[in-house]
């Protein structure tokens, strides 16, 4: 009798994952691909107002009947999730989630409206900086393009990294006075007229570069391949260009051999600048 | 000077400035090796040299004086001085700063050579106006890196616009202050 209930139990088992074999329909095959737009900070911890938005990327796998498996990556962070989709009276809703293992995993839930899709997100962790974000995504395409350039439009001044310079003030009746100003480091127009992934840069193009420069170019070669990164001060140039999609977090077996030449010079020229542009020495 | 020297030590071809400096290292082959006796042996002219102006130095000490000096005459005119001139043409900063590391090299050279001719001569007065010129330009190694401080600190200029001024800034205004003490000197003498 007993081996009779297992036998049924075994059989009972394996009918449904053959089910699970079954095809995406079409309609779920064109919500596949990759869901990009601006994941805007809507509840802080502290009501804090100085947080940024980062580019989201929801990359949408396969939807097979009503279950959903697709990834979220933003600033540097690329985690699984999985959940439903729900379709009724005309509505498309998802709901999906980050198993919880990282810091910054939450819950995402949102609606298909016309080409979009708009919801929020909550983080698990409520003592993070940011609790609830909000977005709205569009469709993405994606494919690696060395030709891809900063915008001569853009804006490259380092808002993340501000150094602060204190000067002396002699006022009007002899007393000094000291005031501290915000300086904020300017890329040159190097940053969008040299490409770093289409010819190997020589030392004579770097030489008169600031050290922001010699960053920005290094990171553009990771940018056009998709890279999501960790460093606010990275994403501050790349999340607003068009073209950017973070699609991952390890980039390292698809560099080209004229990228590696050139991050190696780049890296070289960053040590050079850190260690000596204004300190003693040459 | 010294902490800049021991950079360099142990010898190695990628090290702080030859980090901007691969082109040359990889297509020159001379320069590298040309690059390290400079590196190695200016910190000595500049040792040398702080000893050379001390009074009581050179009334007490003679012998320890001319020690001292065929040191810095040997280092400067057999290594430092050549070495700087071969690195001049290949500087950084393009045509401006090239002019200004060449002339700086060839007077030091020159001056050094000048100063030594008159002791031989036993002229005392034109050895010590000499040895001052040829001292302020080796001491430009120092003035030349504290300008590029203050000026980045001021007004974070790019690094090889700012190469193309320190050049000049390094070495010309220190000798026309000892010009000026050479003069005042002179004058100084005559009444």
């Amino acid at each position: 009798m007993i081996t009779i209930l297992l036998f049924a139990c075994t059989n009972k088992e394996s009918k449904p994952q053959e089910e699970t074999v079954q095809e995406q329909t079409q309609a779920d095959k064109n919500l596949n691909g990759f869901w990009v737009g601006d994941f805007v900070a809507e509840e802080t911890k502290d009501g804090s107002e100085f947080v940024t938005t980062n580019k989201l990327n929801i990359a949408i796998k396969s939807i097979i009947n009503d279950t959903v498996s697709a990834q979220s990556i933003v600033a540097g962070n690329k985690r699984p999730l999985s959940g439903k989709i729900n379709r009724r009276n005309g509505k498309t809703t998802f709901n999906l989630a980050e198993p919880g293992d990282d810091k910054y995993d939450g819950t995402f839930e949102f609606e298909l409206v016309g080409d979009s899709l708009i919801g929020f997100w909550k983080a698990y962790n409520t003592n993070l900086p940011v609790t609830k974000r909000s977005f709205k995504l569009v469709r993405k395409e994606f494919s690696y393009n060395p030709n891809l350039m900063l915008s001569s439009e853009g804006d490259y001044t380092d808002y993340v990294d501000s150094k602060s310079k204190t000067e002396l003030d002699t006022l009007e009746d002899g007393k000094v006075e000291e005031y501290t100003d915000d300086y904020y480091r300017q890329a040159s127009e190097s940053v969008y007229t040299l490409n770093s992934s289409t010819k190997l840069l020589t030392e004579k193009e770097l030489k008169n570069l600031k050290k922001l420069d010699l960053e920005i170019l290094r990171n553009t070669i990771f940018a056009r391949h998709g890279y999501t990164f960790k460093k606010k001060s990275f994403r501050q140039f790349f999340d607003p260009v068009e073209w950017y999609v973070p699609v991952s977090d390890n980039i390292d077996g698809e560099l080209t051999a004229v990228e590696k030449t050139n991050i190696k010079q780049l890296t070289r020229f960053e040590k050079y600048a850190t260690d000596n542009y204004d300190t003693f020495g040459r | 000077m010294l902490q800049i020297t021991l950079r360099y030590i142990p010898y190695h071809r990628e090290v702080a400035f030859l980090q901007i400096k691969q082109t040359e290292v990889t297509s020159v082959k001379a320069y590298l090796p040309i690059f390290y006796i400079h590196v190695y042996t200016a910190v000595f002219a500049l040792l040398g040299g702080f000893t050379q102006f001390n009074n009581s130095i050179l009334t007490k000490y003679k012998k320890l004086h001319r020690a001292m000096g065929y040191l810095y005459f040997i280092v400067v005119v057999f290594f430092a001085a050549p070495s700087g001139i071969f690195m001049g043409y290949h500087a950084n900063g393009g045509f401006l700063s090239k002019i200004s590391f060449i002339l700086l090299g060839s007077l030091w050279l020159f001056f050094t050579i000048k100063a030594v001719y008159y002791i031989r001569k036993k002229d005392i007065k034109n050895h010590r106006h000499f040895m001052m010129r040829s001292f302020a330009l080796a001491f430009s190694a120092i003035t030349l890196r504290m300008w590029k401080v203050i000026l980045v600190y001021l007004f974070h200029p790019s690094p090889m616009d700012i190469y193309q001024i320190i050049a000049w800034l390094g070495w010309i205004p220190n000798l026309l202050l000892i010009e000026y003490l050479i003069r005042k000197n002179i004058n100084h003498e005559k009444k």
